[in-house]
């Protein structure tokens, strides 16, 4: 059990990036008025911005 | 003390903190012209002068902290079905919620020292129960609290035993910028230190602090992940991501760099200071006079103000600067 939590929180910021940021970052743009560029949907452009947001942390150990 | 004897003595008791033997204030404070012995004898004096002083001070009625952290829980809780039906405005939701995280270290604080309701006392779950649901919003568990701070306490300033000193700055800006790096994903803050204290520790209220600590972030996360996706991300954003994060800046700058700056001194009369806050006391949550609080940990977060008065004349006899209050 302590194992697998100990995994599961090693890759904490990517599953955040997923999880939490991207919704966030849709749900902000819906809430604001605006469309996703590219013709993407919100919840699409999200996932690639808080996945990709999340890969960074992930590796870099820090968001900004 | 052996760097292991200092970790593995330490426990859950509070009461020698607070000691009451005169001896323990025998570090030299002020220069007389005499030679030691009488140097010793005002230093005891004034030692057993100060105990007087803060006795008075201590206990009193203190319902009114589970009253607060009673009453913040059951607001802050409140604010999810209000914003997610659309009753209150997020911004006004996020203000409330960071006053209720940051306010919360307060009722916990005095759980911590077993102040509301000591052990063996009648009614002591009051104690308990009270730091229990007073840190949720900030998302730290009264174990981990507890016994960090505790040793917080006996290690103040220690560069290596003080799960605190990792809030050291060299001015406000720093330590706001500290605190900021000490959060993230790799991060070495405080959060990371009170990880690395409870593993060193290794007894079983420390290993049992260990598994509340991962119990409340699972349920933290899981509540974000599921509220963001059953389309409610950006009231769980302003209700807890957010104020959580604003609350702990908040304590870790008013509460821990700003009374302990320059975290140099690790002496009794010198591990915390005397300062004038640029918001007041109250929104400093009385950190003008956390030296008492240092020295007298039993005196009650309202009454450590009342208690600097009296024993201002007393401190700097014996050398400490008074100078800002």
């Amino acid at each position: 059990m302590q194992g697998a939590l100990t995994r599961l929180f090693s890759v904490m910021p990517l599953i955040f990036g997923f999880g939490f940021v991207a919704p966030l970052i849709a749900q902000g743009m819906a809430a604001a008025g605006w469309d996703a560029p590219f013709g993407l949907e919100r919840i699409v452009f999200g996932l690639i911005v808080g996945g990709t947001w999340g890969l960074y942390a992930q590796v870099r150990g820090r968001w900004l | 003390m052996s760097g292991g004897d200092t970790v593995r003595d330490f426990d859950l008791d509070t009461t020698d903190l607070d000691p009451r033997d005169p001896a323990a204030g025998q570090r030299p404070a002020i220069a007389l012209a005499a030679d030691d012995t009488l140097d010793g004898y005002t230093r005891a004096d004034l030692r057993r002068e100060e105990l007087e002083i803060a006795r008075r001070f201590e206990n009193g009625p203190l319902w009114f902290y589970p009253a607060w952290a009673v009453t913040a829980l059951v607001v802050w809780i409140a604010l999810f079905p209000l914003t997610m039906s659309g009753h209150l405005n997020l911004f006004v939701a996020c203000m409330i919620a960071s006053f209720i995280a940051a306010g919360g270290f307060v009722t916990g604080h005095e759980a911590y020292h077993d102040n509301m309701v000591r052990a063996g006392g009648k009614h002591r779950w009051l104690n308990d129960f009270t730091g229990t649901i007073s840190c949720i919003p900030i998302l730290l568990p009264y174990s981990v609290g507890k016994l960090t701070h505790i040793r917080h306490h006996r290690f103040v300033n220690h560069p290596d035993h003080d799960p605190d000193y990792q809030d050291w700055g060299h001015n406000f800006w720093h330590a706001a910028w500290r605190s900021w790096l000490g959060r993230q994903p790799r991060g070495q803050g405080s959060l990371a230190a009170y990880r690395r204290t409870l593993q060193d520790m290794d007894t079983p209220a420390a290993r049992k602090a260990l598994r509340e600590g991962a119990i409340f972030q699972m349920v933290y996360l899981g509540t974000l992940f599921t509220m963001a996706w059953s389309g409610y991300a950006l009231e769980a954003a302003m209700v807890w991501w957010i104020p959580r994060h604003i609350g702990l800046w908040f304590i870790r700058l008013s509460l821990s760099w700003a009374p302990h700056h320059p975290r140099k001194d690790q002496s009794r009369y010198g591990n915390a200071r005397i300062m004038k806050s640029p918001v007041g006391n109250f929104l400093a949550m009385g950190m003008e006079v956390h030296m008492v609080h240092h020295l007298y940990p039993k005196i009650p977060h309202h009454r450590t103000k009342p208690a600097y008065w009296a024993l201002k004349p007393v401190l700097e006899k014996r050398g400490v600067d008074c100078s800002a209050l």
